[in-house]
């Protein structure tokens, strides 16, 4: 890496325009992108999974698939791939950017959307557009699987409930015998309209590498 | 609790110790709070002697036998003589015995009284606040006791108000703090609590000394450097009281209100530590303090408020470690909370740490456990009694303000003085909050951007804090004692009543958002716990050790020792409570959401209740139900509602059930502020659950509701009209369509006379209700599902009716969009708000039914019939009642298209909300008339005055249920009115 410095000067250059991390953010990625994949040019599950803090982590495994999710990627492709390279990893943290104070209304109205997109890329795991009411139980069993033996049913309980809320938020107008298929993207949007994502969803990215200096409880 | 149950046991002694201390003066208090001998707290509101109050503290404790005691006491003390020397008497006058609880529970009881007639005017209460009302009512008490006695008899006593009066504030705002919302803003609160109260204390005492050398400041404020900046110290600090009375009636956005409320109480400690480092230095003299003496403040600082916090976490930890065994005393459950709780702040006081942040961590620190180990009714009972005590406390203490400022004896005034201080007091608030915020924004993931910075200069309220501290003062030692005072109180004055009474038009004016009392839905539940684990896996895998991650390890070792320290074993482990209940009780099951991640949040977790154990087996029907459909929860009722039958029945009423019990935990961050009213929709579910189980049972046997269904819809439709105007307010519009839903469950209750009792019950009861129809009408209730989930009202309540109604069925407007409130006054005040929801669902009932129901003429008869005889005693409530029975049977008869119209009124409703009455029987006095005096004729007779209108619904609902024979009905409609 030492040899390509100014090339990785470049490179950085190009993915702080794609992603909106600053050069320092890159750079402290970067490093921590090396750390995890032991210096090599792509990531894979085994890597994330291995990261001790997540072990208890409820949903570990649908964030981690969420890296590896091309819908995540800003591209138009679909489907999962297995390796992901450094600027792959980015784009996927770049969802979680926090906004600034330069931040226009709109351009929050497209953060919003994208962190949105991000989350339901996330429970849609068949890519079907929708969240099926399987896909919903699904993520909720994985929310309380580590809240002790709390138990599929109930699990499954709470999926239906959120479901016929959904249901008859966004279809109030039911015919007898309809069906509610599943939850699509802007039906999605129209339950979580209420949540503030501007303020939640985001994470601090360090400007400075703080990495070697494990500090005490940030507080803010 | 303990404080008033303290005040009164220690009273009793102070009674019997009068005898012993016959005329003294009586224990001087040193500090706030410090060694304050037993027999003086119950004195504290006597009457003062005036003048001889020197010593800071003043003379707290005075046998009421005190000569120099007001001219009633010294007629005690004689027959308190003739008691000791007269022979027998049947009657005696046993005022001195009496005293001085008498006093304050006349106290209580005019402030208490005051309030009610505070909010008779919705519109007056709007604009102005309570806090403001009360200091000018104080003023006024104060200057009648002026002019009678020469003198004034009450003061604000630092120790009253530093032992009773603020922990019972301080206890509430603790206890009810919406923890995870304080933690997320801790960095912020504490930079502005610390450093920018330490910022306004010194740049007010420097700039005030800069005035007084340049002769701004009168000569004979005599001063110097150490004074000014002493009273820098006290008059710097943000209030916690007075920021509470104002912000709570702001409805400003939560963020802004826990930076503003969350700096005013910690700033507590620093404003304590500042106030007694300069007492100290004053005492020995300027020229005598040494370099060393700093350091100590220094030191004194971290000291008093890390002692502080500890202090109040080992309180917490052992309340909750307490409440871990209470099961089989549960009725002094509530008095734990109470007792260790303000022991925190006692012992904070003892070592003259700080109290305040003390309790306010024993509070924050232990309401999780504590909430999870009570019972439902013990949280009810603490829930209203710190309310309540809180409520009293500030009532007293604007009272007292305003009493003291009354007195001219205490005070001295220069113009230079108290204008300087407003000036600076105002410009270094702003500057710092500028200055801190630029630093904030740099850390602060979500920036606070300029309109909050106004707020929060602008929210910098000084109050009774400051005041008492100044009261404390030694006059010997500070010379400018009484100019101080003097412009402490304006300053108080000018910041509660200017400020507090602009800061709600500029909160408009400048669009802040508001909060929204609106409660999260299941969704957003779940998201917002998936949330948590999103960003921390992020920033795991980013190697970021930050805020998420932590708050995530703080988590795993909160459930994997504090829990299991301080949670009962059933709470801890709700899963095998769930095995008893066959594991599928929804209602546990989604309270196990709130759990989510931590297993221990079941503060809002409410087990199961009698009621709802009994129906548990339904609710596994429902699941079962849910289940058979596959993956595509057949989410239309509708086919069940085809289907009738007493399955259908069962799982339609299960389906109540579930949404009852689903959208109880649905609310994470609130805040409980509130002193003035139980907030509705929030924690007060178990109330309105309780409410609703019994509603249910009844409802039964109630048979004739068919036209309420119609009201309901019409209101509901005209409703959400309505709402959507108001879109930009703050009040969740689901509360209001939910209070719709009111008149549906009252009715049941009509034919038992217990209906009037629940007025307030019924308030509550405005959780989300759905409505499911009964079975029979099939057709008419194209949206069965959500339908089904009818929160209380029985299936079989529900009548059959139009169907229209069902696409505006309150919930379903509520949660696709998250409503903009209608008022915001709605929420306050439970009376209030009663009253507008009524009005509101009576009025769109009207204005819905009017149009139409013109051609319906033909019911009014009975109508008609039914106003006469309401008239006599609740003159206004007639047409109420006479409206609901046109209303019904127009209904039927009108179709519903006519949604529209409530559009209209809206606004109406708003702006006059006083008329509002009258105006909404304008619709139904034209229905009863000609079709064609359709423009409305003057209000009825006496027109609504608040009270009476406030029974309006039960009459309006009474007469819903009985309309049907207009001269049975008649007495219903009044009987429950009575109660």
């Amino acid at each position: 890496m030492g040899a390509s410095q100014t090339r990785s000067e470049h490179k950085y250059q190009d993915l702080a325009e794609k992603s909106g991390f600053s050069l320092e953010q890159i750079k402290i990625l970067h490093k921590r992108f090396q750390q995890l994949s032991g210096n090599e040019e792509t990531i894979s599950r085994e890597n994330l999974d291995g990261i001790p803090a997540l072990a208890n982590n409820p949903i570990r495994k649908q964030i981690i698939d969420a890296f590896f999710d091309k819908r995540n990627q800003h591209q138009d492709e679909v489907g999962t791939v297995e390796e992901i390279g450094f600027e792959q990893f980015l784009m996927v943290m770049s969802h979680f950017r926090p906004p600034t104070l330069k931040t226009t209304e709109e351009e929050k109205e497209a953060m919003r959307r994208e962190k949105l997109r991000f989350l339901f890329n996330m429970h849609d795991t068949d890519n079907d557009g929708t969240i099926t009411l399987i896909e919903y139980r699904k993520v909720v069993e994985e929310l309380l699987s580590k809240s002790g033996a709390i138990g599929q049913e109930a699990a499954k309980a709470i999926a239906d409930a959120a479901m016929l809320e959904v249901a008859s938020t966004n279809v109030p107008h039911m015919a007898p015998d309809d069906f509610y298929e599943g939850i699509t993207f802007e039906h999605f949007e129209q339950i979580l309209k209420g949540l503030e994502m501007e303020s939640r969803m985001h994470i601090r990215f360090l400007d400075v590498d703080t990495m070697t200096m494990r500090c005490g409880k940030s507080t803010s | 609790m303990p404080p008033l149950g303290l005040m009164l046991l220690l009273l009793l002694t102070a009674a019997a110790a009068d005898d012993n201390l016959p005329g003294t003066g009586a224990a001087p208090l040193r500090e706030p709070g410090l060694g304050v001998s037993a027999s003086a707290p119950p004195l504290l509101l006597l009457p003062q002697p005036g003048a001889e109050r020197g010593t800071p503290g003043g003379a707290l404790a005075r046998s009421a036998e005190e000569p120099a005691g007001p001219g009633e006491e010294e007629e005690e003390g004689e027959h308190h003589h003739h008691h000791h020397g007269g022979g027998y008497r049947v009657v005696q006058w046993e005022w001195s015995y009496v005293q001085t609880p008498y006093i304050i529970a006349i106290w209580l009881l005019v402030a208490s009284v005051a309030k009610i007639l505070f909010h008779f005017s919705q519109r007056f209460t709007t604009v102005v606040p309570e806090s403001c009302m009360l200091i000018l009512l104080g003023l006024v008490l104060g200057g009648v006791v002026l002019v009678a006695n020469k003198k004034q008899l009450y003061q604000l006593e630092p120790a009253l108000f530093f032992l009773f009066l603020l922990p019972t504030i301080v206890g509430d705002a603790g206890y009810f703090m919406p923890a995870r919302l304080f933690f997320d803003n801790l960095g912020a609160i504490l930079l502005y609590a610390v450093v920018g109260t330490l910022w306004n204390a010194f740049c007010t005492g420097f700039c005030l000394y800069a005035a007084k050398l340049m002769g701004v400041i009168d000569e004979r404020v005599q001063a110097d450097l150490l004074d000014f900046l002493l009273f820098g110290a006290l008059i710097s600090a943000v209030d916690p009281v007075a920021v509470l009375a104002v912000f709570e009636e702001v409805h400003i956005n939560d963020m802004l209100f826990i930076i503003v409320f969350g700096e005013s109480l910690l700033n507590d400690a620093v404003t304590v530590v500042l106030y007694k480092v300069y007492i100290s230095f004053v005492e020995v003299g300027a020229e005598n303090v040494q370099t060393a003496d700093y350091f100590k403040g220094v030191a004194s600082f971290l000291i008093v408020s890390i002692g502080g916090t500890l202090v109040g976490l080992v309180f917490a930890v052992i309340l909750g470690f307490i409440t871990r065994f209470t099961k089989k005393v549960r009725i002094i459950e509530p008095l734990f909370v109470f007792l260790l709780v303000y022991l925190a702040y006692l012992t904070a006081e003892l070592f003259s740490l700080s109290a305040i942040l003390s309790m306010t961590f024993c509070g924050i620190g232990a309401n999780k456990y504590v909430e999870a180990n009570i019972s439902q009714k013990s949280r009810t009972t603490v829930k209203y009694t710190m309310k309540t005590l809180a409520s009293i406390a500030e009532t007293i203490i604007f009272i007292f303000l305003g009493i003291s400022a009354v007195d001219k004896s205490k005070w001295a005034w220069d113009t230079g003085l108290v204008s300087c201080t407003l000036v600076f007091i105002f410009v270094f608030r702003a500057v710092g909050v500028i200055g801190q915020t630029w630093v904030l924004n740099r850390f602060r993931l979500v920036p606070l951007d300029k309109i909050d910075q106004v707020v929060m200069s602008y929210g910098g309220l000084r109050g009774a804090v400051a005041f008492a501290l100044v009261v404390l003062l030694d006059g010997e030692r500070v010379k400018a004692k009484d100019y101080f005072v003097a412009t402490t109180i304006v300053v108080v004055f000018f910041t509660v009543m200017f400020q507090g009474l602009t800061i709600k038009p500029l909160v408009n004016w400048l669009k802040v958002p508001r909060s929204t009392s609106r409660k999260p839905t299941i969704n957003e539940e779940i998201h917002e716990r998936a949330f948590d684990h999103i960003l921390t896996a992020v920033e795991d895998i980013a190697g970021l050790q930050g805020y998420h991650h932590w708050r995530d390890k703080w988590e795993q070792f909160d459930k994997n020792y504090l829990s299991k320290l301080l949670l009962r074993k059933s709470v801890y482990r709700k899963s095998e409570l769930w095995e008893a209940y066959q594991k599928i009780n929804i209602r546990d099951a989604i309270s196990v959401i709130d759990q989510g991640g931590n297993v221990l949040t079941s503060a809002r977790l409410s087990l199961p209740s009698m009621a709802s154990r009994a129906s548990f087996p339904e609710v596994t029907n429902v699941t079962n139900y849910l289940r058979e459909n596959g993956s595509g929860v057949c989410l239309d009722l509708q086919v069940i509602d085809n289907v009738p039958g007493a399955k259908v029945e069962e799982d339609t009423e299960t389906h109540h059930f579930l949404a009852g019990n689903l959208y109880k935990p649905r609310r994470r961050y609130q805040s409980h502020y509130s002193r003035h009213f139980m907030p509705l929709g929030e924690k007060e579910r178990q109330d309105r659950e309780v409410f609703q189980r019994n509603m249910k049972s009844r409802m039964e046997t109630f048979k004739s509701i068919r036209h309420k269904r119609h009201k309901k819809e019409r209101s509901l439709k005209k409703r959400r009209g309505s709402e959507s105007k108001d879109g930009g307010e703050d009040k969740p519009r689901r509360n209001v369509s939910w209070q719709d839903k009111d008149p549906v469950v009252v009715p049941v209750e009509s034919e038992e006379d217990k209906g009037g009792h629940s007025d307030a019950e019924r308030e509550e009861d405005v959780g989300i209700t759905f409505i499911a129809r009964k079975p029979e009408t099939p057709k008419q209730r194209p949206k069965s599902v959500p339908a089904a989930l009818d929160v209380c009202q029985s299936p079989a309540a529900a009548p059959p009716s139009p169907s229209t109604g069902n696409a505006h069925l309150p919930w379903k407007g509520g949660v696709g969009s998250p409503p903009p409130c209608v008022s915001v006054e709605a929420t306050k005040i439970i009376p209030v708000d009663l009253q507008q929801a009524w009005n509101q669902s009576i009025s769109s009932l009207e204005s819905i039914s009017s149009p139409p129901a013109l051609p319906g003429e033909p019911v009014h008869p009975r109508v008609s019939a039914l106003a006469r005889l309401g008239g006599p005693r609740p003159a206004s409530y007639t047409p109420p009642g006479s409206t609901s029975g046109s209303t019904t049977s127009i209904g039927a008869q009108v179709s519903q298209g006519s949604f529209c119209f409530p559009e209209n009124k809206k606004k109406e409703e708003e702006e006059e909300e006083e008329e509002e009455v009258s105006q909404e029987m304008r619709p139904l006095m034209s229905s009863l008339r000609p079709p064609g005096s359709l423009p409305p004729p003057p209000p009825p007779p006496g027109s609504a005055p608040g009270s009476d209108r406030r029974r309006n619904p039960c009459v309006y609902l009474r007469s819903l249920v009985t309309a049907p024979p207009p001269g049975s009905s008649e007495p219903h409609s009044r009987g429950p009115t009575q109660l």
